[in-house]
């Protein structure tokens, strides 16, 4: 395995992937619904 | 000593940097989608108070529509595509928040239900795109990936799949753009035939969730039909994603037993690697709205925001749908593609039929 694969692959292990990121920011989004911050969400 | 060869040092790119490529093509996702709403509002109107007869048409198809006008024409400059390929992001995101609008017991109710038509959808999609694709003397892998492709979850199948069964970057890309080219047409003809046959919202979302392939599009398809059937449609699409992996493993080992891929160790490992996490976030906030952990102005809320991401969404579906790219990439695996798909169509339209005789959608 060539050392720019090796990288790449230690690079997606490290961080989060697509999915996990748009569970997180969905997340994030729904406690912030939760606590009030945001009231209302126009449409 | 010779002297050293002075390799030129390559930089990561830092995190914030790459979040600030993504922020022009984000914009105009946000633009496009945006005016797709905005001509909703106001077309209808204008038409209306000059008497003339217009057809009301959705955002949804505005946003399309936009963007495929823009992708097709001037095209989509450097500067914009890392952020306008967010928008797989945006329905990821947006199918989480969703879930918020399903309550555990429907999710697991209407999921059991299409859980048993995916799978016979599946076992169809993938015995007629493999006859066919020998019929046409497609490559044997190339087969494979539409095959993947029509029976689960489209592109993001295909790309799971060339890795584990080593596939050609060719053949990915052919498979690619028949999938991607098949869904722009089922867009505008979904809908169409839904009304023809004057489906229920209920039978045309489980209809659009079985049959199209990517989950953009049968997010689009559904949402064209009404706000009922856009739910119908996701929610059977997320059941058909959520089996990729055991599809992918299936196909894996096939072509391990082959020899002609690599073999595989842990299985159970290896179908978590290829679950969509999604599908669980979904679940996860269907069952804090299933304990009322929101209030209904809350769930408002987050029903409202899970629209926004669809809407960048569907900005994207329209921008990243160029034509003429997509007929380079040949005509062969486009007609397998095409005929495989209008059989899964009519045979999943026979499968609604026959649930909605029998669960009373």
């Amino acid at each position: 395995m060539s050392q720019a694969n090796g990288e790449a692959i230690a690079t997606k292990r490290r961080g989060l992937s697509l999915d996990g990121w748009a569970v997180l920011l969905a997340f994030a989004l729904a406690a912030l619904v939760r606590a009030g911050v945001f009231k209302h969400i126009p449409w | 000593m010779a002297d050293a060869v002075v390799l030129p040092q390559v930089q990561p790119v830092r995190p914030a940097v790459q979040f600030f490529k993504l922020i022009p093509g984000m914009l105009l996702l946000t633009a496009v989608g945006y005016a797709g709403k905005l001509l909703e509002q106001n077309v209808g109107k204008y038409a209306k108070s000059h008497h003339w007869t217009f057809p009301n048409i959705e955002y949804v198809l505005w946003a399309i529509l936009i963007g495929l006008a823009i992708s097709n024409t001037v095209g989509i400059p450097q500067i914009f595509r890392a952020g306008v390929a967010t928008y797989e992001f945006w329905l990821k995101a947006g199918i989480v928040l969703l879930g918020s609008r399903f309550l555990l017991g429907d999710v697991l109710k209407l999921g059991g239900a299409s859980l048993a038509l995916v799978a016979i959808e599946i076992a169809l999609a993938i015995g007629f795109m493999t006859l066919l694709g020998r019929a046409f003397g497609l490559k044997p892998k190339l087969t494979s990936l539409l095959a993947v492709g029509s029976a689960v979850c489209g592109v993001s199948a295909i790309i799971a799949t060339k890795g584990a069964i080593e596939a050609d970057d060719e053949d990915s890309s052919f498979a690619i753009a028949a999938i991607l080219a098949l869904g722009a047409l089922s867009l505008f003809t979904f809908p169409l035939i839904g009304h023809a046959l004057h489906l229920t919202d209920h039978a045309y979302g489980v209809w659009s969730g079985l049959a199209v392939d990517n989950t953009a599009e049968a997010a689009a398809a559904g949402a064209l039909y009404s706000d009922a059937a856009g739910k119908l449609a996701v929610l059977t699409k997320t059941t058909r994603n959520a089996l990729i992996g055991f599809v992918v493993l299936a196909y894996a080992l096939y072509w391990a037993s082959r020899g002609q891929a690599q073999a595989i160790g842990n299985k159970a490992s290896f179908l978590w690697q290829k679950f969509p996490k999604f599908v669980l976030g979904f679940l996860l906030i269907s069952l804090l709205a299933t304990f009322a952990v929101f209030n209904k102005d809350q769930i408002g809320a987050l029903a409202n925001l899970s629209r926004w991401a669809f809407l960048l969404t569907f900005a994207g579906v329209g921008l990243r749908t160029n034509f003429r790219e997509l007929a380079k990439q040949g005509l062969k695996p486009f007609a397998v593609g095409a005929i495989g798909e209008v059989l899964i169509a009519v045979f999943t339209l026979g499968l609604v039929y026959g649930a909605q005789r029998v669960f009373h959608w």
